[in-house]
């Protein structure tokens, strides 16, 4: 009976420890700028403080934050309002690069594949996010998205076709 | 029509190199609709050159220092619940009165200190709702004490569930009534006043007055989300989490209690 008050200290800091993956999956998801990314991050980190008792304790809190990070966006979608922003990735790097020309390589073939993700339809990078980067299994991703597993693999099977066919055409890939 | 596929068709469908839209379509709906398929599929999903590409392209935003307003959004609710020791050491002589409505914001938070607590449990209703130790017939200790007699009357009587007015306070509503631990017969409810909705749980004294044991502003809606159920006051849940110990009482044994609480 002397469970700790509003909030739970170690749920807090297991949230805090989420919010880079969750930046780099609100990323994917909006396309574009950081800015637009931590929108959606810090709406989602609020609606999960809110609405924290609907956790069941002994489930995933990942998979529950990245649900309600997913629906937010879809949500926010939906009002339309989204003029992409920019991918401002690569400005993070400059300031931390010194290895001058392999960083510079390095950094411009990440951009490619960014541009590559950022140019496929969203429901191509709800899976590319949950199966590539999150490397949840397929059955995961189909359980997170509500969708059956076929249609995730086809989905995710037409955004590597997409992928390859430009990186290859860009170099990047061989 | 059930069509058989290879494994190499179907290892091709994984990996992206199916160019066949007909047959994507094809896989893809009779692994939908055969579980013995998907899982033939499931253990053919193999790594691939794409995958670590894209993780690296998107690695910086894991290394990247957090911003301030993410953490934030995670920081502890400040006097969400209320610290009776904290308010048993404050000089309940020395809290201020809000002369009016004015509201939360009018009140600069360090200047009082240790009595915040009890302090925001008036503006959150916007008007003073306790009695401290500085009146004549405060009980010792400095416990939190209800001071509204309309707020007394409804936690005595009302069933859960009946809207209740409760005059300058607003609109009261019992949510959950229950006995703790030690016996004691405590209710959750909730008050409403000019839109904002506040949560308290007070459990019954032996003296016969309600002392309130959580108290939270509940947090106005977050963008266009609807909040399920539960949406009272993290803090005031997390109470009533920690201290029932009885099922919640209702109709006739609710009534039935609050006649001998």
């Amino acid at each position: 009976m002397n469970r700790p008050m509003n909030p739970d200290e170690t749920t807090r800091q297991a949230l805090i420890a989420l919010i880079p993956r969750l930046r780099r999956f609100a990323r994917v998801l909006t396309a574009g700028s950081i800015a637009d990314a931590d929108d959606v991050v810090q709406a989602s980190l609020e609606k999960a403080m809110v609405n924290l008792d609907q956790w069941q304790p002994g489930t995933r809190l990942d998979a529950w934050v990245f649900r309600i990070a997913r629906n937010h966006w879809v949500d926010d979608r939906r009002r339309a309002h989204n003029a992409k922003g920019h991918d401002d990735i690569g400005e993070m790097l400059d300031l931390a690069g010194d290895d001058g020309v392999a960083v510079t390589e390095a950094s411009a073939d990440a951009r490619m594949v960014r541009a590559a993700v950022d140019s496929l339809p969203p429901e191509q990078r709800d899976v590319v996010a949950l199966v590539m980067l999150e490397e949840l299994s397929y059955r995961e991703a189909a359980d997170m998205l509500g969708l059956p597993i076929g249609t995730v693999m086809s989905r995710l099977s037409r955004a590597k076709a997409a992928l390859a066919k430009r990186l290859t055409a860009e170099g990047t890939l061989q | 029509m059930s069509a058989t596929f290879t494994d190499a068709q179907l290892a091709a469908f994984l990996d992206g190199s199916l160019e066949d839209e007909g047959l994507i379509d094809a896989i893809e709906a009779a692994i939908n609709a055969d579980p013995a398929l998907a899982e033939r599929a499931e253990a053919l999903a193999a790594g691939d050159d794409l995958a670590p590409l894209v993780r690296d392209a998107f690695a910086p935003l894991l290394d990247a220092p957090v911003p301030e307003r993410l953490t934030a959004a995670l920081a502890p609710q400040p006097a969400e619940v209320i610290d009776l020791a904290a308010v048993r050491a404050a000089q309940p002589s020395a809290l201020p009165t809000p002369a009016n409505d004015t509201g939360r914001s009018a009140w600069r938070w360090p200047q009082f200190g240790a009595m915040a607590a009890s302090l925001v449990l008036g503006l959150m209703i916007g008007g003073p709702l306790l009695k401290g130790g500085g009146s004549a017939d405060a009980p010792q200790g400095g416990e939190l004490v209800l001071a509204s007699a309309d707020l007394d009357a409804m936690l005595n009587a009302a069933p859960s569930g009946q809207r209740t007015d409760l005059a300058a306070l607003g609109e009261g509503e019992v949510v959950l009534t229950f006995r703790n631990a030690d016996g004691q017969l405590c209710r959750q409810f909730l008050l409403e006043k000019s839109g904002a909705t506040s949560d308290a749980l007070a459990c019954a004294t032996g003296g016969g007055s309600w002392q309130v044991e959580a108290f939270g502003r509940r947090p106005a809606p977050a963008g266009e989300m609807k909040l399920a159920g539960g949406d009272a006051a993290p803090a005031v849940v997390a109470a009533v989490d920690a201290m029932i110990d009885s099922d919640p009482l209702v109709g006739t044994d609710e009534m039935a209690e609050l006649g001998k609480k």
